[in-house]
């Protein structure tokens, strides 16, 4: 009686390269979350604001043609600076940096939503229910099976950020009716695109890590929580002390109130102690690691410095009256202003972390291969 | 075709139905779990089988009280079974699922379903101990359930639904994944309980377990009742299917020409290798009561009878088949 | 059914003991389970990490802003950070996976086959998460008040009862916001999105509007319950400033009595009365619905 191998059988036929094969664990992966009805909603709300960007750089393509259709939009404009409605073309990069990165802003909440809806059953739920020999026992690599997964946070998160960001700015150089526009602004298109492959990258590897971890998604999601809520609150009230801390400092040596002999100039000098205040703030500003502590703070940086908001909103302070008020203005709408690189370390410090530890739990399984 | 055969198996009631299904169905949105389902299960060790998706853990589940029937009435011990939770003491439910809190060892888990049914610190504590006892799992009792073998598991989890020493049994699907040492052991402890007096309602889609522990068998498919009965009566009853007899013998080709004379006779086989026949007949009775004389006969000595027909694997072949 | 009448009267043995007490002892042994199962494992070390985050921050800021007094860290920390962070985030932890978890861990079936009511076992295991949840509370708060107050030179108000009331405060808001998402998690099963969707949404950003929304927030009340029992004043530079009235929107100035806020009695009969609608209305659901575990939810 012949005695059959009873192990795996090798495909006969020919199997394709490796480099395609995570796809159709990212396709079955969008598949399965795309028939959660919250998932969708979440989806459809977080286009909103990309119709608003697309909106708005419409309107002021319009308004470099000073086309009359705008007309009666000009006039909610009002918390515009008229110097820069009445120089649309003078201020583009400008008007279209802030744009994108309010957008940004918006769609990184967005996105750490889609995150905590579709990442934590990842690999949780693979390892519940013993599913990881289903992918081991064909021909797939460690790799092909974490970028698989990760395809499917890729998938989510090019959706709100890469997708309608490419939408909008195409939107926008087709009203601009002006194809010079794309040099000086291609800039904005490229950070874009890798601001949402620097979110996919980090959020994606750091919740397969957490969901390599447990084999519950609903501890894995509130790792998710803790790590996205938790830090970033926590960095709000180390930086809210920090303020108050520097408020009594900067007190010390500046008075609120002028001594007696000095009242006649008491609001000049209240004027005068508010310019010193301001600069202090932006000076402290530049050194404040605190916002480091918040994960969304980081990434918020770094895509600030890749777009180039800073210079941005410098530029926009230059059409202030008075040249006091600059610090003021920055101190209020720009920053913080440590170096993005801070934050580059950050996330890159959790990327290593995050591959460490996926590295780690599900090694034992390579014994399949 | 089911409710026919249905009819005709099911005939009469037992004195004092342990479960009564009348009328019952279960949907879940559009699928149907379960579809008017009339049933009554006597007491005893019954057998519930069915291929997967039949509706076997539904009905257990209605059983149990876990679900609302969409349509019908429910009752355990003439009592409904939904919302009705001091019935629960007499109930005990192995279910299917492999589910424990992990964290507990074996003899916590067991402790605290008991204490879950409301016996005293005391009162848990001996019934624990009985429990575990009777299942085997004595020695191993105060390991972590997480380090457990999958028929340990099973073990502890039929301890947890004796420890109450309820009346009615429900067993979900309890010799699944077991290796065959701790198969048979659960399926001796299933029969003392059923000779204890305990009525049991074992699922499985493995026939040859149900088989080995009962004769008494409900047979479901696609949410329907297919059959019920003794596994042999239930095989009588299916006349459009010719009984299937084998016979050993050592001059197979002479048998099988006399046996084509008798009328009742359909068909005759020779088995392959020529030791034996396998012979179709609709009167299995009358071929049975004329078989002694036939094998008198010097050159026909037949040294083996067989029907292959009263394994259930074969009923439910045809039940479901059909 | 006589008969089956006859056989359950006779079950009625001294196993079990009388039918009241076999419910109670049922009821003891499920509150005791659920307090083992929030504090299993490596669960506690996760929620311990947590609820010491306030005192970690507080150690790093006693550091590096020493100018700082300890009331303006007291506000920031103990009411700031953990009411409107920590608790609510504790709360929806425990609360929302009281049957969700029993559920992912298909362990609801043992609960469901005892002899107690569907709507007794989520009272009962609500009454354990509120315990767990109420202790940790009251225990981290005391621990991030000694952080605070260690070594500091403290207020003319006696810091064991600011203690104790801030604990009452945020026993009062833990109980609340439990009680909510107890039942948000037995309505949804995506009870963590909608539970932080509604933390973000109302107790962060309703609660700090100073509009009429902010009275459907827990937080609110809980505020006002704490600007009303205890003193928020801080001097700088010997110029009295009230913190809380400026964080949380309490228009002093225009009414330094706080008229036409409610006053204390309302702000607790509002979190008890919700607490008590919330826990009834999860108890009713509990009591029809059926738990799935092997067959499907819908089709």
């Amino acid at each position: 009686m012949p005695i059959f191998d009873q192990g795996y059988q090798h495909w006969s036929g020919e199997l394709s390269g490796h480099a395609w094969r995570w796809l159709a664990i990212t396709r079955h992966g969008v598949r399965v979350g795309l028939k959660s009805k919250l998932l969708r909603i979440v989806l459809f709300v977080s286009w909103l604001p990309a119709l608003v960007l697309a909106g708005a750089l419409c309107v002021w393509g319009l308004l470099e043609h000073k086309s009359s259709m705008i007309d009666p939009i000009v006039q909610f404009m009002m918390f515009v600076n008229p110097q820069v409605l009445a120089e649309p073309r003078a201020y583009r990069l400008e008007v279209w940096t802030l744009c994108f990165h309010f957008f940004l802003q918006t769609e990184l909440r967005f996105s750490m939503i889609l995150v905590l809806l579709v990442g934590p059953s990842l690999i949780s739920q693979d390892l519940r229910f013993n599913a990881l020999p289903l992918y081991f026992s064909r021909p797939l690599r460690r790799i092909d099976y974490f970028l698989g997964k990760l395809g499917v946070i890729g998938f989510f998160l090019a959706m709100v950020t890469i997708v309608p960001s490419v939408v909008a700015y195409i939107l926008g150089v087709f009203f601009s009716m002006d194809f010079t526009i794309v040099p000086e602004t291609f800039r904005l298109l490229v950070s874009t695109v890798v601001y949402g492959l620097i979110i996919t990258l980090s959020a994606g590897l750091l919740i397969l890590a957490l969901s390599s971890l447990s084999r519950n998604s609903r501890y894995v999601a509130l790792f998710w929580i803790g790590i996205w809520f938790v830090s970033g609150i926590s960095a709000s009230v180390l930086q809210g002390v920090e303020r108050e801390h520097q408020l009594r400092s900067f007190a010390v040596h500046n008075p609120s109130f002028p001594p007696a002999s000095q009242w006649r100039d008491a609001r000049r000098l209240r004027e005068e102690r508010r310019v010193r205040l301001d600069s202090w703030q932006l000076q402290n500003s530049r050194t404040d690691w605190r916002p480091l502590v918040s994960y969304t703070e980081n990434l918020s940086r770094v895509e600030r410095a890749l777009l180039g908001t800073d210079n941005s909103w410098r530029k926009l302070s230059e059409l202030l009256p008075d040249d006091r008020d600059v610090n003021h203005f920055l101190v209020d709408y720009a920053g913080p202003f440590y170096p993005w690189y801070w934050s580059a370390l950050v996330l890159l410090g959790l990327f290593g972390l995050s591959a460490c530890t996926l590295n780690f739990p599900i090694k034992s399984l390579d014994r399949l291969r | 075709m089911y409710t026919e055969l249905s009819d005709q198996i099911t005939g009469s009631p037992p004195m004092m139905p342990v479960v009564a299904f009348h009328e019952v169905s279960k949907w879940y949105g559009n699928v149907i779990g379960i579809n008017k389902l009339t049933l009554s299960i006597p007491a005893g060790v019954t057998g519930l089988l069915g291929p997967n998706g039949a509706g076997k853990s539904t009905l257990l589940q209605l059983a149990t009280g876990q679900l609302f029937p969409s349509q019908g009435t429910v009752s355990v011990l003439g009592r409904t079974v939904w919302n009705n939770p001091s019935l629960n003491r007499l109930i005990g439910l192995c279910p299917e699922q492999d589910a424990f809190y992990e964290w507990m060892s074996g003899w916590d888990f067991v402790y605290t379903c008991a204490k879950l049914a409301g016996m005293g610190r005391a009162q848990a504590s001996d019934a624990a101990a009985r429990s575990i006892e009777s299942v085997g799992m004595t020695r191993q009792m105060k390991r972590s359930v997480r380090g457990y073998s999958k028929g340990m598991r099973q073990r502890i989890k039929l301890a947890q639904a004796l420890v109450h020493e309820p009346e009615v049994l429900f067993l979900d699907e309890p010799l699944t994944g077991t290796d065959p040492v701790a198969r048979r052991d659960l399926m001796d402890i299933i029969q003392k309980l059923g000779s204890q007096g305990k009525s049991v309602l074992v699922s499985s889609h493995v026939l040859h377990e149900v088989q080995s522990l009962t004769q008494s068998i409900i047979l479901l498919n696609h949410g329907r009742l297919v059959a019920q009965g003794e596994v042999r009566q239930i095989r009588d009853l299916i006349d459009n299917h010719p009984h299937h007899i084998v016979l050993i013998c050592d001059s197979c080709r002479k048998l099988a020409g006399r046996l084509l004379a008798w009328e009742d006779i359909e068909g005759v086989n020779v088995l392959a290798g020529g030791k034996g026949l396998m012979v179709q007949t609709r009167s299995p009775d009358a071929f049975y009561g004329r078989l002694p004389e036939l094998s008198l006969q010097d050159d026909t000595a037949i040294t083996e009878v067989y029907s292959d027909d009263d394994s259930l694997e074969a009923v439910f072949k045809y039940l479901v088949n059909s | 059914m006589t008969a089956a009448s006859d056989l359950m009267d006779a079950r009625q043995n001294p196993r079990f003991g009388t039918t009241s007490f076999s419910r109670v002892a049922a009821l003891w042994a499920l509150y005791i389970l659920g307090l083992r199962q929030h504090l299993h494992g490596k669960r506690w070390m996760v929620i311990t990490l947590l609820f010491l985050l306030p005192a970690v921050l507080v150690l790093v800021v006693r550091h590096t802003a020493h100018d700082v007094p300890p009331v303006n860290f007291e506000f920031v920390f103990v009411f700031m950070f953990i009411p409107q962070a920590l608790l609510p985030l504790v709360a929806l932890i425990y609360a929302s996976g009281m049957i969700q978890d029993e559920q992912e861990e298909q362990t609801i079936t043992y609960l469901l086959v005892r002899p107690s009511a569907k709507w007794a076992i989520y009272l009962v295991k609500l009454l354990a998460t509120l315990t767990t949840t109420v202790c940790l509370t009251a225990i981290f708060t005391a621990i991030t008040y000694v952080v605070i107050y260690a070594g500091a030179q403290s207020s003319a108000e006696s810091i064991p009862l600011r203690c104790a009331k801030a604990i009452l405060i945020h026993a009062l808001a833990v109980i609340t916001y439990c009680c909510l998402f107890g039942l948000i998690g037995l309505l949804s099963k995506r009870s963590l999105v909608i539970g932080i969707l509604y933390i973000a949404i109302f107790e962060g950003l309703f609660a700090n509007l100073a509009f009429g929304i902010r009275l459907l927030t827990v937080i609110y009340y809980t505020r006002l319950i704490a600007y009303r029992t205890l003193s928020f004043v801080t001097f700088t530079h010997g110029f009295p400033q009230n913190i809380a009235a400026d964080a949380w929107q309490l228009d002093v100035m225009n009414d330094p009595q706080l008229l036409e806020h409610p006053q204390i009695s309302t702000c607790l009969l509002v979190l008890l009365l919700a607490s008590v609608f919330f826990a009834g209305l999860a108890a009713l659901i509990c009591s029809r619905r059926e738990f799935h575990v092997k067959t499907p939810e819908k089709g």
